[in-house]
């Protein structure tokens, strides 16, 4: 009899060890400083949404593919550090040292990358969430070229792994500011790289599809209209979808083909997009974009 | 009394096994997945692809493909080929623009070369019936 109580008791105990929070976990929801928990809204909209918006390494990888040089003085310097000093700023530079760092990575700039890891990992430090950054791993692929799918493996990791962490905690509106600052700084990059190629059509349309990824942008954002900070961006935000309106995009499906190619089903896409947008376009885009990173990165 | 006790703690036993019974460890799957990624594809995303006992009759993701930019989708599970795990894509109007399902043959891999930039629906359904496990991870290459 005394047995089966004892058993019980630590049966129950155990189930209640497994639900309470870690330390870690615990430090990291009274750290916040917008720790108003976000507003009745439905978590896996939002996560629905924060899941298509594209990696940032896509277009540092178009930009070298392109033939573009690398150019240090497009990124927001790892020394802006000292100037986030509330989690709002640190969580939107947070995502955009996160691009730049992709961006060191694809030239291979590896002196210039340690520079954004350590800065990285000092603002995800403070905001507890710096346990899923393995600043060790990454700074030693760092210093050998021959390691650059494995950098860029586990930093995309590392990433992944912070953005579902905040979802999971209810946190998700650092992970908007997160994935908002990646694509802003990719903008910006994409942004004056093009404006010294004006004639490259490949970056007038890439800076023209930008308009589906903002859409679900502002639409995140939406759901954060309580807080001020985010309100304020929102603004910015809706001025700069205001420019894109201007642009259209015109899809036309057809069915597509496949092929199974060493057991890999290829598929032959004969859908197509068309963009229409104008010098003048890029110009006010580039502008506005500009302007809101400034506002960001200072 | 004691076969009160007794019978408490042999439901608590039972309500604690249940899932433990039915766990799909979807997450190592999907870790699994990245590195047979095709060689030149760089890692985007990881899926995990859980019918939930059975529960499930799909599980789909969304990401916006870029015109340009060769995505690959593969997927690993346990077992032969891809144990009755489908994936399919659509496009934003919900038309269907790739399977993995050829002429009933299970493929573990697509490559897509998008032509049409736009949201695009990931979607995993369970051939012969849910309760499958597995994970999937979405590539890239220019």
């Amino acid at each position: 009899m005394k047995s089966i109580i004892i058993a019980f008791a630590a049966t129950l105990l155990l189930v209640a060890c497994g639900k309470t929070k870690k330390p870690d976990e615990q430090a990291f929801l009274n750290s916040l400083d917008s720790a108003k928990k976000g507003p009745t809204i439905d978590e896996a909209v939002i996560n629905s949404i924060l899941e298509q918006i594209p990696s940032p390494l896509e277009i540092s990888v178009l930009l070298k593919e392109s033939g573009t040089k690398y150019n240090y003085s497009l990124l927001n310097s790892p020394d802006n550090l000292s100037k986030y000093n509330s989690n709002f700023k640190k969580a939107i530079n947070l995502g955009v040292y996160g691009t730049d760092l992709g961006y060191t990575n694809i030239y291979q700039q590896n002196k210039d990358g340690i520079k954004y890891l350590a800065s990285i990992k000092s603002l995800a430090n403070e905001l507890n969430i710096g346990q899923f950054f393995d600043i060790e791993t990454i700074g030693r692929l760092a210093t050998n070229s021959k390691n650059l799918d494995s950098l860029l493996l586990i930093t995309t990791q590392n990433f992944n792994s912070i953005n579902h962490y905040l979802q999971t905690q209810g946190r998700a509106n650092l992970s908007v500011l997160l994935l908002t600052g990646g694509w802003l700084e990719a903008m910006q990059i994409t942004c004056q790289v093009a404006s010294k190629n004006p004639k490259s059509k490949e970056l007038r349309e890439k800076i023209g599809e930008q308009k589906i990824i903002l859409e679900q942008i502002v639409l995140l954002f939406g759901f954060y209209k309580e807080d001020e900070n985010m309100a304020s961006l929102l603004k910015d935000l809706t001025d700069l979808k205001t420019a894109f309106d201007k642009i259209k995009i015109t899809y036309t499906y057809k069915e597509s083909s496949m092929e199974v190619v060493n057991g890999v089903a290829v598929i032959k896409d004969n859908s197509t997009t068309t963009i229409d947008i104008t010098d003048a376009d890029v110009q006010n885009i580039s502008s506005i974009t500009n302007s809101i990173r400034t506002k960001i990165a200072n | 009394m004691k076969k009160i006790i007794s019978s408490v703690f042999l439901l608590s036993l039972i309500a604690l096994s249940t899932p433990l019974a039915s766990q799909c460890n979807s997450e190592n799957f999907a870790n699994a997945c990245i590195p047979k990624l095709a060689t030149g594809f760089n890692f985007l995303k990881s899926y995990k692809v859980d019918g939930e006992g059975g529960s499930k009759e799909k599980v789909e993701y969304s990401y916006v493909f870029t015109k340009g930019t060769q995505y690959m989708i593969n997927l690993c599970s346990n077992g032969a080929a891809t144990d009755g795990i489908v994936v399919t894509l659509f496009d934003s109007g919900r038309n269907k623009v790739a399977t993995s399902k050829i002429n009933g043959q299970f493929i573990s891999a697509i490559a897509y070369p998008c032509n049409a930039t736009g949201i695009y629906y990931i979607q995993y359904t369970f051939d012969g019936g849910g309760g499958k496990c597995g994970g999937s991870a979405l590539g890239f290459k220019r």
